[in-house]
């Protein structure tokens, strides 16, 4: 699984209790769907923690790097990257 | 009403008469009993809230109550006495450390506690924050432990989502402790819980269900707080009172309100409040306040979730429509 995946299927499996009820696209706002809140966001972040094997700093926890399925994945890009050179 | 800051102004000895008014006529008429118990924190809304209890019913009928634990801020019993004298109410103090002591409150949160700072030893104080810089950047509200030692330094990290839960847990376990205590003496009574929670308190959701949230009604709840700082002073609230940075005083290492949880003054959500309920454009909003636009977008935003997530706070338990 690519991270885009792994991401959806965690929000999918962990927030929408496996259900495909509540469709979302890549771009879709997680706050604004209302599919996490700040609570679910300190639960994403470890997740991302843990899965990803990067380290979240405080000054990261911005929507612009959280709040969605694409904006995370390329975060989490970001992250590698930096972390490899 | 032009919008500015002098929007929230009111009439307080009018107010406070249709507040004793309703308290009068509730007691009496819809519940039926016989006078109000109130918890006093120290700060000012239990005390314009007894305040107004005692206009409305004498103080004959308001019993008071200090529940302290272990890591109450001694201020806030040396201010509630202060309160409760100043009124000429009986009140009574009930120390809640051992029913805390019997969950095993403080033991389950040291031993989150002990998961970030393992030598931290057990003479410190410690809070939860979030991050105060709302207006100056776009972020998320992720809650920080801060433990002050004895030396006067201060260390933080933040929460796991495990962990912020059993911290909010073995919190919000303090207000609902004193919420039964405080049905006990009501019912042994015959008298009602009077609560003590302000309009930005119960719209926000800053306010534990079932905690302080646990009363049978709510004299304040229709106020900002910049008008309960007008009453208090219409009715005489010691000025010490009036003075004290409102802090729910739930953690030993002493957090403000707007640490805790609102990252805003009380003047600037009080104002948004209004200008949300009262559809006012938010250019003019912005320039009352001597905000740049940015800015109040993001408190406007942080506001609005904080309402939305908290929406089930006011509500009752919601429950299915059967068909027969």
């Amino acid at each position: 699984l690519d991270s885009k995946n792994t991401i959806r299927e965690f929000i999918k499996s962990n927030f929408l209790f496996g259900s495909n009820d509540t469709k979302f696209s890549d771009d879709d706002s997680f706050f604004e769907t209302g599919i996490i809140d700040s609570t679910g966001m300190l639960e994403l972040v470890s997740f991302v923690e843990n899965e990803f094997g990067i380290e979240v700093a405080d000054m990261d926890l911005i929507p612009e790097n959280l709040d969605s399925v694409n904006k995370l994945a390329g975060f989490i890009d970001r992250k590698k990257v930096a972390s490899a050179s | 009403m032009e919008f500015s800051k002098d929007v929230l102004a009111i009439d307080a000895e009018k107010v406070a008469g249709q507040i004793a008014d309703f308290i009068r006529d509730r007691v009496k008429h819809y519940f039926r009993r016989k006078g109000i118990v109130i918890g006093l924190s120290g700060g000012i809304d239990s005390a314009v809230s007894a305040a107004l209890s005692v206009r409305a019913l004498g103080r004959e009928r308001v019993h008071s109550l200090l529940l302290p634990e272990r890591e109450s801020n001694p201020v806030s019993r040396e201010y509630g006495l202060l309160c409760a004298k100043a009124l000429g109410i009986t009140c009574e103090e009930v120390d809640i450390t051992p029913v805390l002591e019997s969950y095993g409150v403080y033991a389950k949160r040291d031993a989150v506690v002990k998961k970030y700072f393992p030598d931290i030893g057990t003479d410190y104080k410690f809070r939860i924050s979030l991050p105060q810089d709302l207006l100056e950047r776009d972020r998320l509200n992720m809650y920080r432990l801060e433990v002050l030692r004895t030396d006067g330094t201060v260390l933080t990290a933040r929460l796991s989502h495990d962990d912020f839960l059993e911290i909010m847990a073995t919190s919000d376990i303090k207000q609902r402790t004193r919420m039964t205590r405080l049905y006990y003496e009501a019912e042994r009574r015959f008298y009602v819980v009077c609560g003590t929670t302000n309009l930005p308190e119960a719209l926000q959701g800053f306010v534990v269900k079932y905690g302080d949230g646990g009363v049978d009604m709510e004299p304040l709840q229709n106020l900002y707080k910049n008008q309960v700082y007008q009453l208090a002073r219409h009715l005489g609230v010691p000025k010490e009172i009036i003075a004290r940075t409102p802090s729910p005083d739930t953690y030993s290492y002493v957090a403000s309100d707007q640490e805790i949880y609102f990252c805003l003054p009380y003047d600037t959500v009080d104002l948004i409040l209004y200008a949300m309920d009262h559809q006012v454009p938010k250019e003019k909003v912005a320039a009352t306040l001597g905000l740049t636009m940015e800015q109040l977008e993001r408190a406007w935003r942080d506001m609005a979730h904080k309402m939305e997530a908290t929406e089930h706070f006011r509500a009752m338990p919601p429950s299915p429509l059967i068909g027969v």
